[in-house]
């Protein structure tokens, strides 16, 4: 039996998965003791943990912390002179005409911020050796300064990393038990600010993630479980428990990243391998874009940026989406020039919508779908609850008065708003980076993806929608599809030309032996090693690189010729053009794979049921652009492989609502998923 | 029934994705352009405009191409357009410093057709590390005309519907130090405006022309409501203020510059009659660069957030005499151009900023502090040039102290150079990159601090230039705040033997051999209150942290004990 646990905002989310099918289960998330909310649904869902095989876990205790500054008191040691790199950052201001701007303050106050002299040159020469003679000093500091973890970054360390590992050794002989972290072991890539970023913020969560991950192995394994508990991370692959507590920042974006290489795992298996993935959940709708079975994985992330704030640095490997704050409870607001705005203020699971009814007076999405009648009212909330007409009636007044439009009009507006704020998300991860997405299907999960899949389809032209089974705790299934994975960068500026050759592959064989030590250290199974190349390249002289697949074996002047082919096209769909100039690998990239045994979706049992037997009933729904219709109305439960109908018409269970446009065709697949074609009308 | 996509909801769509379009080309730029000043320092800024040259979406970098884009659309419509010469496939370029800012500054402009019709153009205008001239790096203290600060590029077409005139890239490459970057920029810049027509022409395609010239009208009303409704919130009145700025490179005189700002409920006028006529040196800008001043002051005085677009300005009037620093006319030089543009702003900064305490903070670094230093890598022995612009200290607000190590207003999106590429790229030492103790910026709110950036020089002989304007007139304080600290280089030799230090404002091609150290130095901001009020809480935190040291809190921050 395989087990996923996904912990998110309002709900933890489990999935099952043995010879008999899959199970689900969803209890409350429980901060800030996440592992209590993981034991009860365990409960909940009537698992005995010592028939599980392997356990997979995915947690927002690191996010949590972050975003709640509820971290370790965190020190930084540094390069003498550069103790104020954390600080002045880059020195940016989105907020271009705000003369009133904040700047994001440092996670490490500056007089925990002390410096050693050492010094080495960008090619990792040792110019001036380290003088460990005063850091007893400033560890007997930190110590008074009661801080819990202590983050190094040098100068260069990422080229080589001699320094910061004298003071790491030193630091951890004379306090074993403080929690330390050397820039170069959680980023091998230049640029000082960013690196130390990484280092900081991997330092701040680095006690609490541990001290989670001990609780969380210790009560699963009194609970019976054999196994060590695999933990999820934000490359689209699982650690293992001492990969995790090494490497902490690691699992920044572990919930999207399942989602995500669920929806890959998928594609593979029903023969859909080009994918846009999105998942829209209550607070924010995050997208991705598979290609070939896979996502692009990348090291740009930055914790609470946007349009104003420069937000924080993470360098680890995050699965690259786009994430946006629309979602079931995006608030919709009217501006001072009487423009309706949607999100991305949300209402949250309090107050929620104003349908909940538990004072919230602020028209959301969900409020706009309930208008619409997309949702069911009598499965609002699971069913658990009718919604509140009176306090939507209320909510809608306030902008009916503002706009001058009928409540079903601003509904319908509401809609499209959302609509168009996520259309330009799927726009960013397709057609900017010179994808085209006629060559995509859509697949929409999350608890609101379903309802509004089809309407975005239809606007970005994709061919197909898909909504896999399961699809409100798609995510957590994602995680049942994860093999063990581990990214090792390294910054290593190399002209991509014949006699360059011998260079490189020296370059990925010394990374690949430190990416296998670190694996095998940690516990991969050493026999289940799967190791690929990749690199970020670039034309020299340009700073932005691509990230190229580079083939397996040993390089020869033919691969490096056909690796530059595969560089010139990229580069060629992403940016426009080609440029007759020299070609730079700027990063080495290892990715170290062990596949877990991984069981694909079940076949879905028939009945024979007719799809009349479905059918619960019909009900005015309000389809936008494709007008209002008396749409069939079926129970998705009873919903069968092979069944398959042309709308208007929802399909709706407790936990999903699949809205389909007029004419449009859905059929089930034998797994349970249900496929939409968008090109008959 | 209102018409096919006249309904509010498809306007605000549209509207949006005309905005989107500005994000985009923005980043393709960024993406795609072969020099650090772009890619990290983002020097650069990209628009649309409708038709009639009215700015519709701008994706800045920096605030100082506010007014640009659009000054330069209606300059090719003025030029080409009259004689039927703008046609499908055109590109054209400019580095008019006269229609802009200063000839680093080139820019590219796409006219974008519809189903045969003109319906608007893709801009966009970015610093190129080298235009020729009489140094490196083309900006220099030292100029007495624009014939000296590089090769001139007057509007003209770079892209003839759709064949490239390589005569013209040709004779741009010879007349430029550094033709492979800088070519490269070009196509970086035509990339970004094919994006951005591109995008432009699906949305046509997608919801007609009526639709569409409904909206791009609708956007610039709409900017001009929001920024309306909080023209009505802003003090009534007249305020002035006056300033100096250091000098124009060529003499020690400071010269005087001021402005009168006239608030109404539905009106912003600005004057600066009475500022230093049009100077030797190259501190002068042209009228163009004068409103797009005005427009960053202005936007921030009411409106930052919204998307800025022509119909935010309407209620803006700028008044100015002819041939004044801020309106220069050719063949006046102008490569330090933005020393003056800054002064502009941090007039009317500094005449509303104590009547507007929650938007505007006592006065800052000022000056970009750009400096070029030319020389060769000591590893591959390349000529390189290190341009960039330096972080320094914000003034205090009513209520906080102000931000350290930021760069200046007249920058924004703009990173700095990682030390660990510096080193790799320029084969310079960064030997410390801190925040410094000068004395300045006490008050109750503290002024944010400046930098001190010292560079080593490893190669046998480099040059250095740069042009650090508040040097003698640091930043002011408000509210009773005291003034900040100045922006300086200082140049510490390899074989110094004590004596006096070598300090400059604005060093021009300054020698430096092997050992020789630069440092160059930020201001920190103005304070805001009276330093006596600071809490013992604040002051306690300050000494912890360093930021003053115990010495400065007893000596600025206390009362002195009377003589006994």
């Amino acid at each position: 039996m395989r087990v996923a646990t996904d912990v998110g905002g309002t709900f933890t989310d489990l999935v099952c998965v043995d010879d008999n099918g899959i199970r689900i289960a969803k209890s409350d998330t429980t901060p800030p003791n996440f592992e209590q909310g993981v034991m009860n649904v365990v409960e909940l869902g009537g698992i005995d943990p010592s028939d599980v095989s392997d356990f997979v876990h995915g947690t927002t205790v690191v996010i949590n912390a972050l975003l709640s500054r509820r971290g370790a008191k965190t020190a930084l040691i540094t390069t003498q002179g550069f103790r104020d790199v954390l600080e002045i950052a880059r020195g940016n201001r989105p907020d271009l005409f705000n003369f009133a701007f904040d700047k994001p303050a440092p996670f490490v106050p500056r007089y925990l911020r002390r410096e050693l002299v050492e010094r080495l040159d960008y090619l990792g020469r040792v110019v001036e050796p380290v003088n460990l003679d005063g850091l007893d000093a400033i560890v007997g500091d930190f110590k008074t300064d009661g801080v819990e973890a202590v983050a190094i970054s040098f100068l260069h360390a990422y080229v080589n990393p001699v320094h910061e590992l004298a003071v790491e050794a030193r630091i951890k002989e004379l306090w074993p038990e403080v929690s330390v972290i050397a820039s170069h072991k959680v980023c091998g890539e230049w640029r000082e600010y960013e690196r130390t970023s990484t280092a900081v913020l991997s330092a701040y969560v680095h006690p609490l993630a541990k001290d989670y991950l001990a609780s969380l192995d210790d009560k699963m394994s009194a609970r019976g479980l054999s196994s060590k508990p695999l933990i999820m991370r934000s490359n689209g692959g699982v650690a293992t428990v001492d990969g995790a507590r090494n490497d902490p920042i690691s699992m920044v974006e572990s919930g999207p990243a399942s989602g995500v290489l669920g929806a890959a795992a998928l594609g593979r298996q029903i023969g859909a391998p080009n994918l846009i993935a999105l998942d829209i959940g209550g607070t924010t709708a995050k997208t991705a874009l598979i290609e070939d079975g896979s996502a692009k994985i990348t090291t740009t992330y930055k914790i609470e940026w946007n349009r104003t704030n420069p937000g924080y640095p993470i360098k680890t490997p995050v699965v690259d989406l786009v994430e946006i704050g629309n979602g079931g409870g995006s608030i919709a607001w009217v501006d001072k020039g009487d423009r309706l705005h949607v999100g991305p203020q949300s209402a949250g699971s309090q107050p929620g919508p104003a349908a909940y009814g538990r004072g919230g007076d602020s028209v959301t999405t969900t409020d706009a779908n309930l208008v619409l009648g997309r949702i069911n009212p009598d499965l609002f909330l699971g069913g658990a609850q009718k919604p509140d007409w009176e306090s939507v009636d209320r909510a809608f007044a306030k902008l009916e008065d503002k706009l001058g439009e009928k409540k079903e009009d601003i509904a319908r507006g509401v809609i499209r708003i959302a609509n168009a704020n996520m259309i330009n998300a799927l726009k960013l991860v397709s057609l900017n980076r010179g994808y085209d997405p006629r060559d995509f299907a859509l697949i929409a999960f999350g608890g609101g993806g379903a309802m509004h899949a089809v309407a975005l389809a239809e606007e970005l032209m994709t061919p197909k929608v898909i909504i896999p089974v399961n699809s409100s705790v798609f995510s957590a299934w994602g995680m049942l599809m994860c093999d063990l994975r581990r990214d090792f960068l390294k910054t290593d500026v190399k002209v991509l030309e014949a006699s360059a050759c011998a260079a490189i592959e020296e370059g990925y064989q010394s990374l690949e032996a430190h990416a296998r030590e670190t694996c095998l250290e940690e516990g991969m199974p050493e026999d289940a090693l799967r190791l690929e190349r990749l690199a970020d390249m670039r034309y020299a002289g340009q700073e932005h690189t691509v990230k190229i697949s580079l083939p397996s074996g040993a390089m020869t002047t033919s691969t490096l010729e056909g690796i530059s082919k595969n560089f010139h096209a990229a580069h060629k769909r992403e940016y426009t053009f080609e440029l007759d100039a020299p070609i730079e690998l700027v990063n080495f990239h290892t990715v170290v794979f062990a596949d877990v045994d991984k069981k694909p979706l079940p076949v879905l049992p028939t009945t024979g049921r007719a799809l009349e037997e479905a059918h619960k009933g019909r009900r005015k729904v309000d389809f936008d652009d494709c007008g209002v219709h008396d749409a069939d109305i079926y129970d998705l439960a009873l919903f069968e492989p092979g069944m398959a109908l042309v709308g208007p018409a929802v399909l709706e269970d407790p936990t999903a609502t699949v809205v389909v446009s007029p004419g449009k065709r859905v059929e089930m697949d034998a797994y349970g998923n249900l496929h939409i074609d968008m090109r008959a009308s | 029934m209102k018409p096919h996509h006249q309904d509010t909801f498809s306007q605000e769509i549209i509207k949006n994705a005309l905005v989107a379009i500005g994000d985009e080309m923005f980043e393709a730029m960024a993406r795609s352009s072969m020099s650090p000043i772009i890619y990290e320092v983002l020097d650069y800024s990209v628009g649309l405009t409708d038709r009639n040259g009215d700015l519709i979406a701008q994706g800045n970098g920096t605030t100082v191409f506010l007014g640009m884009i659009d000054a330069l659309v209606k300059h090719i419509i003025e030029k080409f357009g009259a004689n039927d010469d703008i046609h499908p496939g055109d590109v054209f370029i400019s580095n008019d410093p006269y229609f802009g800012t200063h000839l680093s500054d080139v820019a590219l402009a796409k006219p974008i057709f519809f189903n045969d019709a003109l319906v608007g153009f893709a801009v966009n205008k970015a610093h190129w590390v080298d235009v020729g001239g009489m140094v490196p790096g083309s900006f220099t203290p030292s100029s007495t005309e624009i014939f000296q600060e590089g090769l001139q590029i007057p509007t003209m077409k770079v892209i003839d519907r759709g064949s490239t005139l390589q005569s013209v890239l040709e004779l741009i490459s010879v007349n430029i130090r550094m033709p492979k970057e800088s070519i490269g920029d070009l196509w970086a810049g035509v990339a970004a405006n094919n994006v951005g027509a591109e995008r432009l022409t699906r949305l046509y395609e997608k919801y007609g022309v009526e639709a569409m010239d409904t909206a791009m009208t609708g956007l610039l009303d709409y900017g001009e409501k929001m920024i309306a409704a909080e023209l009505k919130k802003l003090p009534n009145g007249v305020y002035e203020a006056e300033d100096w700025i250091d000098d124009d490179g060529h003499g020690d005189t400071p010269l005087r510059v001021c402005v009168r700002v006239e608030v109404s409920d539905d009106k912003f006028t600005v004057d600066f009659t009475g500022s230093a006529p049009q100077a030797l040196g190259p501190i002068n800008h042209g009228r163009t660069a004068l409103v797009a001043a005005v427009r960053t002051i202005f936007k921030a005085l009411t409106n930052p957030q919204i998307p800025a677009n022509g119909g935010c300005f309407r209620a803006m009037e700028v008044i100015c005499p002819e041939k004044t620093i801020f309106t220069a006319e050719r063949p006046a030089p102008v490569s330090t151009y933005w020393e003056t543009m800054l002064y502009a702003e941090d007039l009317i900064w500094k005449a509303m900023a104590e009547h507007l305490p929650d938007r505007l903070t006592a006065g800052h670094v000022l000056s970009v502090c750009a400096f070029i230093l030319s020389a060769k890598h000591p590893e591959t022995d390349e000529d390189v040039i290190l341009v960039q612009p330096l972080v320094g200290g914000w003034g205090a607000m009513q209520h906080k102290d102000g931000l350290n190590g930021q760069f200046s207003v007249a920058d924004g999106e703009t990173y700095n150079i990682p030390v660990e590429i510096q080193e790799a790229r320029y084969g310079v030492r960064v030997k410390q990159y801190a925040l410094h103790n000068e004395d300045g910026g006490e008050g109750k709110h503290r002024g944010g601090k400046g930098v001190y950036l010292d560079y080593e020089v490893l190669c046998d002989e480099a040059n250095f230039s740069g042009s650090f304007g508040r040097f003698k007139f640091p930043p002011w304080g408000a509210a009773g705040g005291a003034k900040g600290s100045s922006n300086y280089v200082e140049l510490i030799r390899a074989d110094a033997k004590g004596g006096e230090r070598e300090i400059y404002g604005k060093p021009s091609q300054v020698k430096m051999r092997k050992g020789d150290v630069v440092r160059c130095v930020t201001a920190t901001g103005g304070g805001w209150g009276n330093p006596f009020e600071r809490s013992e809480e604040a002051l306690k935190d300050d000494v912890q942290n360093g930021y003053v040291t115990p010495d400065q809190a007893a000596r600025l921050y206390r009362r002195p004990r009377a003589a006994e």
